[in-house]
């Protein structure tokens, strides 16, 4: 590939992954808003807080890796988006794979806990610790069903898992080849997205959104953008992995917000789990199913 | 009769600056969006005073719903634009409402609901409630009645959108401006050794915002009594047990 057309592609595919997670985001309040029987926000609602955000007069630091976690926030998810292949563009997809894409996506959570630590605030402190249980309570089920995916195609290059999946119609898809695993990643998919009912590390009323407690102005715009790159790379990960992936806009951009829209629709009607509870569910069911789905696909 | 008695509280000067253009016509451009953002853009904090609070959850609920106008709650003052008062105001609790208004980021605008944060209302003769809201703290909007409907409130945040869009509501502005005043109003409630842990004078300088008002005999005041802060002591083991051993209530489980 010639180096400029690479070039644009790192460019291009962060700030398309933005601009389709700032309408996930929106897609998201609309579907909390239904469900609550509200019309819900503007169109560019997303965009005016991310704005305003960042146009704050004061900004509160409380030191330097406050600053440099934030940063890497963004950044882990910035340099994870160059490793999801989406239609006509797949970026650095062929070097780095399913394993370095499990890495990149662990960074923005220890970043997020580098910075709640500087702010010294407990209920910053107690939310972060609660942010990371669960990150391990979902990686494992999570690794299980990239080991099980990769395995079935025999490859750990996502932008060849596409290619295989495209070859025949449906019937190709992972979805149809590992249905377990596909429902262990569904399972899964709203603690990845840090929403309802995994959602006790946020907790309004009891720690005072705890990881972002501290945080206003262009630290919580980060968190903001931060959101918009969380919802997209759920999306674009399933959707890869057992949907078909993408050739062309018009069919992944339905997929994409489809498989969003799952975990969100079934969110406002839960109550939240205790950390322990999230343990404990994880690593009974999306587990028990993953291994039982990695069971069937190696015979 | 005290030293505090004999200082008097300064008038409050206001300052009009309002809308200042600057000669660039992008930046003026940029200028409009970014008013335009905030004013589409309102994280709320409300300070639940009163009785008007009862009125806040049907005005964000589905009968009103206020995400319609980009109003959400928030729950610590860091995050948050916008001070709901929603009644009467003790004097313990202003102290937490001023603690709480520091700590906000500017832009910040403050809205105060019902008529006891404008008079004091039905709390008039009470010895206990400080009844001008306005003599403590620069309020944005008052939004009257006892208590103000659900239309009523959505009404005055409306009226506060338009004056963020037009660039008037920069009373935020006002208290560095007039610190002196506002803190005089304070001491006089207070006593004199009233502290906060935000420091005021040395924002007003960080944004330019020093005027002759910002210091004076009250900020002296505050500044011989300022005690500096000092990290809060962790401690595992010892310490802890000691604690512990202190409480009678532990004893008694014991």
């Amino acid at each position: 590939m010639h180096f400029y057309e690479l070039l644009v592609e790192l460019l291009l595919m962060p700030i398309l992954a933005f601009v389709i997670g700032l309408a996930m985001v929106l897609m998201m309040r609309r579907i909390g808003a239904r469900i609550q029987r509200r019309v819900g926000p503007p169109v560019l609602q997303p965009i005016y807080d991310i704005i305003k955000l960042y146009s704050k007069e004061t900004q509160i630091s409380h030191g330097l890796m406050h600053e440099i976690g934030i940063i890497m926030a963004v950044g882990g998810f910035i340099a994870a988006m160059t490793l999801l292949p989406v239609p006509g563009m797949s970026g650095l997809t062929d070097k780095g794979g399913a394993v370095t894409l499990a890495y990149m996506l662990m960074i923005p959570s220890l970043g997020m806990a580098l910075g709640v630590g500087q702010c010294a605030n407990p209920n910053g402190s107690i939310g972060i610790s609660r942010a990371l249980t669960a990150m391990l309570a979902y990686d494992i089920p999570f690794i299980l069903v990239i080991f099980g995916a990769s395995y079935v195609y025999g490859t750990t290059n996502l932008a060849e898992m596409v290619a295989i999946q495209q070859q025949q119609d449906v019937s190709s898809w992972g979805i149809v080849q590992m249905p377990l695993l596909a429902l262990t990643a569904l399972l899964i998919l709203p603690a990845t997205m840090g929403k309802h009912p995994f959602e006790i590390y946020v907790a309004p009323s009891e720690i005072a959104t705890g990881p972002m407690v501290e945080m206003s102005g262009k630290f919580m715009g980060g968190l903001f953008v931060m959101q918009c790159f969380q919802l997209y790379t759920a999306g674009v990960i399933f959707t890869t992995l057992f949907l078909g992936g993408g050739v062309y806009w018009i069919t992944f951009l339905p997929k994409i917000f489809l498989v969003v829209a799952i975990p969100m629709s079934v969110a406002y009607l839960f109550p939240r789990y205790r950390t322990e509870d999230v343990l404990r569910l994880m690593w009974k069911w999306p587990m028990l199913l993953g291994l039982i789905g990695l069971a069937v696909v190696m015979k | 009769m005290n030293e505090l008695d004999k200082i008097p509280v300064r008038q409050e000067l206001s300052v009009a600056e309002g809308n200042v253009k600057r000669s660039n016509p992008l930046a003026n451009v940029f200028d409009e969006l970014v008013r335009f953002c905030q004013s589409r853009s309102m994280f709320m904090l409300h300070y639940c005073t009163g009785c008007g609070a009862i009125e806040l959850p049907p005005a964000m609920t589905s009968r009103f719903d206020m995400e319609r106008l980009g109003i959400q709650p928030m729950v610590t003052p860091r995050q948050a634009d916008i001070l709901l008062i929603t009644g009467y105001v003790s004097v313990k609790t202003l102290k937490r409402i001023i603690l709480t208004y520091e700590q906000m980021p500017s832009p910040k605008y403050v809205i105060g609901i019902c008529s006891c944060t404008v008079n004091g209302g039905m709390y008039w003769q009470s010895y206990a409630t400080a009844k001008v809201l306005k003599e403590y703290l620069p309020v944005d909007i008052y939004i009257a009645g006892c208590m103000p409907r659900p239309e009523a409130v959505i009404s005055g945040l409306r009226d506060l959108m338009g004056d963020i869009k037009s660039g008037r509501a920069d009373n935020w502005k006002r208290y560095f401006q007039n610190y002196d005043h506002y803190l005089g109003n304070q001491q006089k409630l207070f006593g004199e050794d009233w502290q906060t842990p935000t420091d005021i004078i040395a924002e007003a300088e960080h944004y330019g915002l020093m005027t002759d008002q910002t210091l004076g005999e009250h900020t002296a005041l505050l500044q011989k009594h300022q005690q500096p802060l000092e990290a809060l002591e962790f401690s595992l083991g010892e310490k802890r047990e000691k604690i512990q051993g202190e409480n009678p209530r532990e004893k008694n489980n014991e």
